[in-house]
C-alpha cells in the first residue's frame, strides 16, 4: 500500500509565504545539510562556505549550529545550515532532535528551509539510504549529494545515480568532498527551484496505515508543520515517543490526546508496530541498492589489514598508550613555550602601553586588570590547540572510534563509555582542552559526569601550588627504604584526585544523572587520510569559540578580581611612597625593590580581597588556614598556580615562584602573631594539598563549563560540590592529623 | 543463539530483536532487522564490546546489547 495521495499535501511554501508575508521576501534562501555520522557532511560544508562560517548554540540546548554562506552560480547567495550526523529522523538525542526539528520546521529560532541538502557516503549506500527514506517522506525539496564517489571507484562500486535520482524524485549528484570534483554540478543544482521529492512505495501493516491516516486528518491546517507531508508528519507523532518531546508541543491538545490514544491502540492491536517503520524502509532499501548499484570487483580494502594491528589484542592498547603519551606530552610540554612566549608578550605590553598612561588607578586597571586578563584568556589556546589538533587527526583518520572500541570497557568501571577516556586523560594537562574534548561523547549523560569530574584531575596549574608545599614542608627522606617522601606525597595527590573522580562519577550516575541505560552503538567507519583543511578550520573553530564565548567571562573575573586586590587604598602606603622617592633619587636599587615588595604586601593585605580573607578566616580556621591563606584561596580564584604568587606578596616578597628559598623559609618560620607558635606546620601543608586537589579554584574551568553546558546550573553546582568536598576531606585530614598528635 | 555468542569471524542471520521499545528501534533503524546478515569481525582486547559487520558498514556494540539480537548462525 503506498502513501494516499489525497494526504500528500505538497505546497509552493515558499509562494505561499511571500502573499503572506511580504517582509520575508528579503530572507536568504536557506539550505539545510543533512546526513549520517561519518559521511563527509562536514567537509563538504567546509568546502562550500569557506571560511565564512558562524558557530553558536541552539537555544536551551548544548547542539551547536553551524551555519556559514555559500554563492551559487547565479550570483545569488544562500545561508547553509550544516546539522548534525544523524542516522534517522526519529530522535533518540538531543542532536537528533534538533534535525528533526529543523527540518520539519518547528526548531525556534530556525525558519523551515527551503532545501535540504542530503549527503550520502557512496561506499556504504545500503545504511545511508535509511535517513533519506525518511527525508523524502516529508515532502520539501531535496538534493542529494552521493559523497566519497571517487573512494567508491577505487573500491570496486558503481553508483548509478541517475537512476537512483528517478527513483526519489529527487536530484542525486555524485560528488567527492576530497577532491571537489562535482561541486560545479552541485551549486547549480541548488541554484534551481527543485520539485519536492515522490516518496518510495512501502508497506505498512493496515491498522497503522489507519492510525496514521485517521492522525493526519485531524492536523492543524494553519501554523507550524503546515506544507509538510501529513502522513509523515503523523508517523513522526505517533513514533517520536520522547519524554516532553518538542513535536507534541507543537501541535494542539487535540492533536495530542489523539497521538495517545492511538498508540494505545496500536500496542494493543500490533504490539510490534514500532518495528514496522525500520523493515519497511530496509526493504525498499535493499530492492533500491539492487537495481542502483553494481559491484565491479570483489570488495578489497586495507582497514582490515590496519585494524588487526591497532585493535589487536596486545598491540592495540600499546600502541593507544603510546600514542596517549605523546599527545598528553604535547599539551603538558609542547604548549610550554608557545605560553611563555604570550606571557611574556603579555608582560611586554604592559611594559610598553603601561608608561604612556598616567601613573595611579587607569594605568593598574588597564596593565593589572585588561592586560593581564587578557594574557589569562590567551594562554589557554595552545593547550587548546593542540589538543584539538590530535583530536581532529583522530577524529577525521577513523582512530577516535578505535580508542573508544579499546578503552570501552575499562571506563564502564565508573559507569562512562571509551569516549570518556581522552578527555580526563587531557585534563591532567589542563581541564579547559578537556572539557572542551567532552564533545566527542554524543551520550548527555554521560559527557556531563565527565565535565564535572574532569577537574578533580591534577593539571598543570597545581603543581606550582604542590611544588612549594612540598619543598617547604615535607622533609626530604626516604620511606620503605627507596620510595622519596616527597614524591610519595605528590604521587598520592594526584591518586586522591582521581579517586574523587571515580567516587563522585559513581555518585552522579546514580543520582542527579540516573537514566536510562543508553544503547552504545558506535561506527567504526573505514580509515581515511585525514584532510588539513578541515582539521585546521576545527582547530580555530574551537580555540576561536573559547577565546569568544569563555574568554569574556574570565576576562571580566580577572578585572573584578583586580579591583578587589588593589582597592581600598591603603593609608599606609603614603609614607611608603615617600620613602620610594628618597631611595631611588639616592640610588639605592636594593631597598627600592623592598619597599616596592612592602606596598604591595600592604596594599593587597589590606585590600577588600585582604579583608575577605580575614573575614573568612573562621571558616577556614579548622582546615588549619590563616587569613592569609584566605586571600591566597580567594585570588588564586583567577588561576591555582596564582596561590605562589599571591603567597609572595602578602610575605612582602614581590613576585617570588615556588622554587623561591626565601618564600619556602617564610612559610616554614611564619609565626602566629597570638600565640608566638609556627603559623604553617606540615599537617597544614598537607591539608592545604588536599583542598588544592579537591577545590574548583580556577574562574576558568567555571567559564569554561559554562559554555559547554550552555547553562549556569552546572558550573554553580560543581563549584559547589567541589569546595564542599575540599572543605570536608581538609578538616578530615587537619583534624584527623592533630587527634593523632602530628600537628 | 544470540549475536554475544558468535565466534570472531563467524556470520549469522538475524532472526529477532527484543529489548525496551527505545532500543529495539535504534538497533532497527541501524539496520538489525530480520533477515540481515551480519559478521562478528573481533571482539575488543577486553573481550567486550565487540566489532560487527552490516550492511557494509562496521559497529561496535557492547555484549549486553549483542544479546537481545538472537541469530540463526550460516
Amino acid at each position: 500500500m503506498s502513501i494516499p495521495s489525497d494526504l500528500v499535501e505538497l505546497l509552493p511554501a515558499r509562494e505561499r509565504r511571500r502573499a503572506e508575508e511580504p517582509a520575508r521576501r528579503t530572507r536568504r534562501k536557506l539550505v539545510a545539510i543533512a546526513g549520517g555520522p561519518n559521511c563527509g557532511k562536514s567537509t563538504l560544508f567546509n568546502r562550500l562556505t569557506g571560511l565564512r562560517q558562524k558557530v553558536a548554540n541552539y537555544p536551551g540546548v548544548t547542539v551547536e549550529k553551524k551555519a556559514g554562506f555559500v554563492t551559487l552560480p547565479s550570483g545569488r547567495r544562500i545561508e547553509l545550515l550544516d546539522l548534525p550526523g544523524t542516522y534517522s529522523l526519529r530522535p533518540g538525542s538531543p542532536d537528533e532532535v534538533v534535525v528533526r526539528d529543523v527540518l520539519l520546521g518547528v526548531q525556534n529560532s530556525t525558519p523551515l528551509p527551503d532545501l535540504t541538502l542530503l549527503v550520502l557516503d557512496s561506499t556504504c549506500l545500503d545504511r545511508q539510504l535509511y535517513l533519506c527514506m525518511q527525508l523524502i517522506e516529508i515532502g520539501r525539496p531535496v538534493v542529494v549529494a552521493l559523497n566519497m564517489m571517487d573512494t567508491a571507484h577505487e573500491e570496486g562500486l558503481d553508483v548509478n545515480a541517475a537512476l537512483l535520482g528517478r527513483a526519489v524524485g529527487a536530484p542525486v549528484i555524485p560528488i567527492s568532498g576530497r577532491t571537489g570534483s562535482g561541486l560545479r554540478e552541485l551549486r547549480e543544482a541548488m541554484d534551481r527551484d527543485v520539485p519536492p521529492p515522490r516518496p518510495v512505495t512501502r508497506t505498512l501493516a493496515e491498522p497503522i496505515q489507519e492510525a496514521a491516516e485517521r492522525l493526519a486528518r485531524v492536523l492543524p491546517s494553519a501554523g507550524p508543520l503546515v506544507g509538510l507531508n501529513r502522513f509523515h508528519v503523523a508517523m513522526a507523532l505517533l513514533l517520536d515517543e520522547g519524554e516532553d518531546d518538542s513535536l507534541m508541543r507543537a501541535v494542539p491538545h487535540v492533536v495530542r490526546r489523539e497521538v495517545v490514544a492511538l498508540r494505545a491502540r496500536l500496542d494493543e492491536q500490533v504490539p510490534e508496530w514500532r518495528s514496522h517503520e525500520p523493515i519497511g524502509h530496509y526493504r525498499a532499501i535493499e530492492d533500491l541498492v539492487r537495481r542502483s548499484t553494481l559491484r565491479l570487483r570483489p570488495e578489497r580494502s586495507a582497514r582490515e589489514r590496519i585494524d588487526r594491528v591497532l585493535t589487536h589484542r596486545i598491540w592495540g592498547p600499546i600502541l593507544f598508550a603510546g600514542l596517549m603519551a605523546v599527545i598528553f606530552q604535547s599539551i603538558f610540554l609542547w604548549a610550554t613555550p608557545l605560553m611563555d612566549g604570550i606571557d611574556w608578550s603579555v608582560n611586554a605590553a604592559g611594559r610598553i602601553i603601561g608608561p604612556l598612561l598616567p601613573a595611579g588607578p587607569i594605568r593598574s586597571l588597564v596593565v593589572d586588570g585588561a592586560i593581564a586578563g587578557v594574557g589569562a584568556v590567551v594562554t589557554f589556546v595552545p593547550q587548546i590547540a593542540i589538543l584539538f589538533l590530535f583530536i581532529s587527526l583522530m577524529e577525521d583518520s577513523g582512530y577516535l572510534a578505535r580508542a573508544a572500541f579499546i578503552m570501552d570497557r575499562l571506563m564502564r568501571g565508573v559507569g562512562l563509555s571509551g569516549r570518556a577516556f581522552i578527555p580526563l586523560l587531557s585534563s591532567f594537562a589542563c581541564a579547559i582542552p578537556g572539557i572542551m574534548a567532552t564533545r566527542t561523547i554524543d551520550n548527555r549523560r554521560d559527557r556531563l559526569t565527565t565535565i564535572l569530574i574532569a577537574p578533580f584531575m591534577s593539571c598543570s596549574a597545581r603543581l606550582p601550588v604542590y611544588a612549594l608545599l612540598i619543598g617547604a614542608f615535607i622533609p626530604n627522606r626516604m620511606v620503605f627504604g627507596f620510595v622519596s617522601l616527597p614524591g610519595l606525597v605528590l604521587f598520592s595527590l594526584y591518586a586522591m584526585g582521581i579517586m574523587a573522580a571515580v567516587g563522585v562519577a559513581w555518585v552522579l550516575k546514580r543520582t542527579a544523572l540516573r537514566g536510562p541505560r543508553p544503547l552504545y552503538v558506535m561506527e567504526l567507519p573505514p580509515y581515511r587520510v585525514p584532510q588539513w583543511r578541515s582539521v585546521l578550520l576545527t582547530v580555530r573553530d574551537r580555540a576561536g569559540l573559547f577565546v569568544q564565548k569563555a574568554g569574556t567571562v574570565i576576562l571580566a573575573v580577572s578585572i573584578v578580581l583586580w579591583f578587589l586586590a588593589s582597592y581600598p587604598k591603603n593609608a599606609e602606603v603614603k609614607p611608603l611612597e615617600k620613602r620610594l622617592q628618597t631611595a631611588e633619587a639616592q640610588g639605592l636599587h636594593a631597598q627600592v625593590v623592598q619597599i616596592q615588595n612592602e606596598i604591595s604586601g600592604v596594599s593587597l593585605r589590606d585590600s577588600f580581597a585582604g579583608r575577605a580573607g580575614r573575614l573568612i578566616e573562621p571558616v577556614i580556621a579548622p582546615l588549619g588556614f590563616d587569613w592569609k591563606i584566605g586571600i591566597a584561596l580567594l585570588s588564586s580564584f583567577a588561576a591555582r598556580e596564582v596561590m605562589v604568587s599571591t603567597m609572595a606578596t602578602v610575605y612582602n616578597l614581590g613576585d617570588a615562584d615556588q622554587t623561591s628559598v626565601s618564600l619556602r623559609e617564610k612559610l616554614r618560620h611564619a609565626e602566629n602573631p597570638a600565640t608566638g607558635a609556627r603559623a604553617y606546620s606540615p599537617l597544614m601543608a598537607l591539608s592545604l594539598m588536599v583542598f588544592f586537589v579537591l577545590a574548583c579554584q580556577c574562574m576558568s574551568t567555571v567559564a569554561v563549563v559554562r559554555r559547554e553546558t550552555n547553562s549556569w546550573t552546572w558550573p554553580i553546582f560543581m563549584v559547589v560540590m567541589m569546595n564542599a568536598m575540599a572543605w570536608i576531606a581538609s578538616f578530615v585530614v587537619f583534624q584527623g592529623g592533630r587527634a593523632l598528635g602530628l600537628g | 543463539m544470540t549475536l554475544a555468542k558468535l565466534q570472531p569471524g563467524a556470520r549469522a542471520i538475524v532472526r529477532k530483536v527484543s529489548g525496551a521499545p527505545e532500543l529495539l528501534r535504534r538497533l532497527m533503524e541501524l539496520g538489525f532487522v530480520p533477515g540481515t546478515t551480519v559478521t562478528l569481525v573481533r571482539r575488543a582486547p577486553m573481550g567486550d564490546p565487540i566489532e560487527l559487520r552490516l550492511r557494509g558498514t562496521h559497529f561496535s556494540i557492547r555484549n549486553t546489547e549483542a544479546d537481545r539480537i538472537d541469530v540463526d548462525p550460516f
